[in-house]
């Protein structure tokens, strides 16, 4: 038999709770995480909800301030080297690796890889520049490169678990994690590796988030219990969100050789670029319809047979029009009718984070079963029409889902995770 | 690229009270006795704290009790990164520059010791 990656650990950091049974009950319960904020004690700002990660605080770029639960043990000495997603990574990777009932010890052996995704640290890098522009150059903090660019990730943990299999960061913007996925169920299934660490991370800082605000995507509405409203006529951008989701691939083999709990099989990826633009999705959603439809061959599955698809779905006006677009392109055109939902109107948007983020609730939604809802859906937009976009969450176990991403530049990046037979 | 002044301007601390706001309390007054006495001989609570806060692995022997020729990497686990940190921060606590050959001489608790206490001895060159 072929190698078949398998999901067998989950770990979460995230806006709507620290670990499986939190995010379980808010995507059953359909309970947001987002919380008024202030980011740069600026009033003015029109931004002023985000997807809050409660429990950690990272008031100043000095790590002997920064606080995390009581609960969570996180190393002084790796303390250092991390970003405050480095923080929120090492907390999801821990309890992913204890849910799969791994050891350190057991991921040295050259089995094991490691594929990470965030963007870096802009509050940490910025203040090294700071420092360096302060000093002219002549002294800066011997961390700071560690700590703050695209690649801290795999740099820190990499280094603390030993890792001597496959170890690479993904970068492609709100794609960059379901990259990092997509290519460890390949490792798995081209037998270069038994075992993937899947971790992606973002800080919620206001050097994260706000920048968004220069491209005018972020929802400027200011109340929590409506402000992210993916495919809802009156969404009017996204709202930020940070914190960590670690995924512990296996093949499947020596997943039931280990006699663990495996969520979910993924059952194939796939991704396409849309060639059109930087920033905007392309109007038809053609990148994003390809990858669908990629990740359908690539998982030998109609489109008839998907029960569910966790949509990207943002909440800003052109994103999910244009997957609404490419919903209807690749599902009502085949006479197909899944449920979909956004879970971003719960979450936030994670941008690096979003697309493991999404592929660990596809997980928890077969093992568990049930399809989560879109919260705060009230009047679709009329691309909509003919889509089923359940506001609610549905006892209804689903056997193939689908879960979809798209980032800057045009990627869009697709998983099929399958119910384990 | 931007040509350099001919007159450098000098090189202060980027934020010496946020380098001292984590030393513990004797390590502070220590520092704040130095700035008004000029006397490095006493800045060892302020060295042995710097070192503490990087230490790779905590001693079970406070610092201050080891013997002066305990080896810094041999005897207490410092690698060439965690060096690097405690000559940033102390770099960065003092206003000094400390060159890399510099950086090879010390080996010891003593090396480190003698060294801090005639590079601030020393007067300024920037």
């Amino acid at each position: 038999m072929p190698p078949l990656p398998v999901i067998t650990g989950l770990g979460f950091i995230t806006s709507i709770g620290q670990g499986r049974a939190a995010v379980l009950d808010h995507l059953r319960e359909q309970r947001h995480g987002f919380e008024p904020v202030e980011f740069f004690d600026n009033p003015n700002l029109p931004v002023k909800v985000a997807g809050t990660v409660k429990g950690f605080s990272f008031p100043t770029p000095n790590w002997r301030d920064w606080r995390w639960p009581d609960n969570l043990t996180v190393d002084r000495e790796l303390l250092r080297g991390l970003a405050p997603h480095g923080v929120y990574a090492l907390c999801a990777l821990q309890e992913a690796l204890a849910d799969a009932g791994l050891q350190a010890a057991q991921l040295t052996d050259g089995t094991t890889g490691l594929f990470c995704a965030s963007a870096g640290s802009p509050f940490l890098l910025g203040n090294f520049i700071d420092q360096m522009h302060a000093t002219r150059g002549e002294r800066g903090n011997p961390m700071g490169i560690i700590s703050s660019i695209a690649g801290t990730l795999n740099f820190n943990l990499a280094a603390h678990y030993g890792i001597s299999g496959a170890v690479c960061g993904f970068v492609s913007a709100c794609a960059s994690s379901s990259h990092a996925l997509g290519y460890a169920m390949d490792e798995i299934r081209l037998g270069r590796q038994q075992r993937m660490l899947v971790v992606g991370a973002e800080d919620l800082t206001a050097e994260s988030i706000v920048a968004f605000s220069s491209l005018r995507a972020l929802s400027s509405n200011p109340d929590p219990d409506t402000a992210s409203r993916p495919f809802d006529r009156g969404r009017d951008g996204f709202v930020g969100t940070g914190g960590a989701v670690a995924v512990i691939v296996e093949d499947l083999a020596l997943a039931r050789e280990r006699g663990v709990h495996v969520y979910a099989e993924l059952a194939g990826w796939g991704q396409a670029g849309d060639g059109y633009a930087v920033v905007a999705s392309h109007p038809q959603g053609a990148g994003l319809r390809e990858a669908m439809r990629r990740t359908l061959v690539d998982a030998r599955v109609n489109a008839s047979e998907v029960d569910y698809v966790n949509a990207h779905a943002t909440s800003t006006p052109a994103g999910d029009r244009s997957e609404a677009l490419a919903l209807h392109a690749i599902f009502t055109r085949a006479g197909a009718k899944p449920r979909i939902s956004s879970t971003k109107a719960l979450t936030g948007h994670g941008l690096s984070l979003a697309g493991v983020m999404e592929a660990a609730f596809c997980a928890l939604a077969i093992d568990d079963g049930f399809v989560p809802g879109t919260a705060h859906l009230e009047e679709p937009d009329a691309v909509c029409a003919g889509l089923d976009l359940p506001r609610a969450s549905l006892e209804v176990a689903p056997r193939f889902v689908l879960n979809n991403s798209s980032g800057f530049g045009g990627s869009n990046v697709c998983h099929l995770l399958r119910r384990p037979t | 690229m931007r040509t350099a002044p001919a007159a450098p301007a000098p090189v202060t601390s980027t934020n010496r009270e946020e380098s001292l706001r984590h030393l513990p309390e004797e390590a502070r007054a220590a520092f704040h006795r130095f700035q008004a006495v000029g006397d490095p001989a006493g800045l060892d609570p302020v060295i042995f704290a710097i070192l503490d806060d990087f230490i790779p692995h905590h001693s079970a022997v406070p610092l201050a009790d080891l013997p002066g020729t305990t080896n810094l990497a041999a005897d207490l686990g410092f690698d060439s990164l965690s060096i690097t940190e405690v000559v940033f921060f102390t770099e960065d606590l003092f206003a000094i520059n400390i060159s890399n050959e510099e950086i090879m001489q010390v080996r010891s608790l003593d090396d480190l010791r003698g060294f801090i206490r005639r590079k601030v001895a020393a007067p300024a060159t920037r």
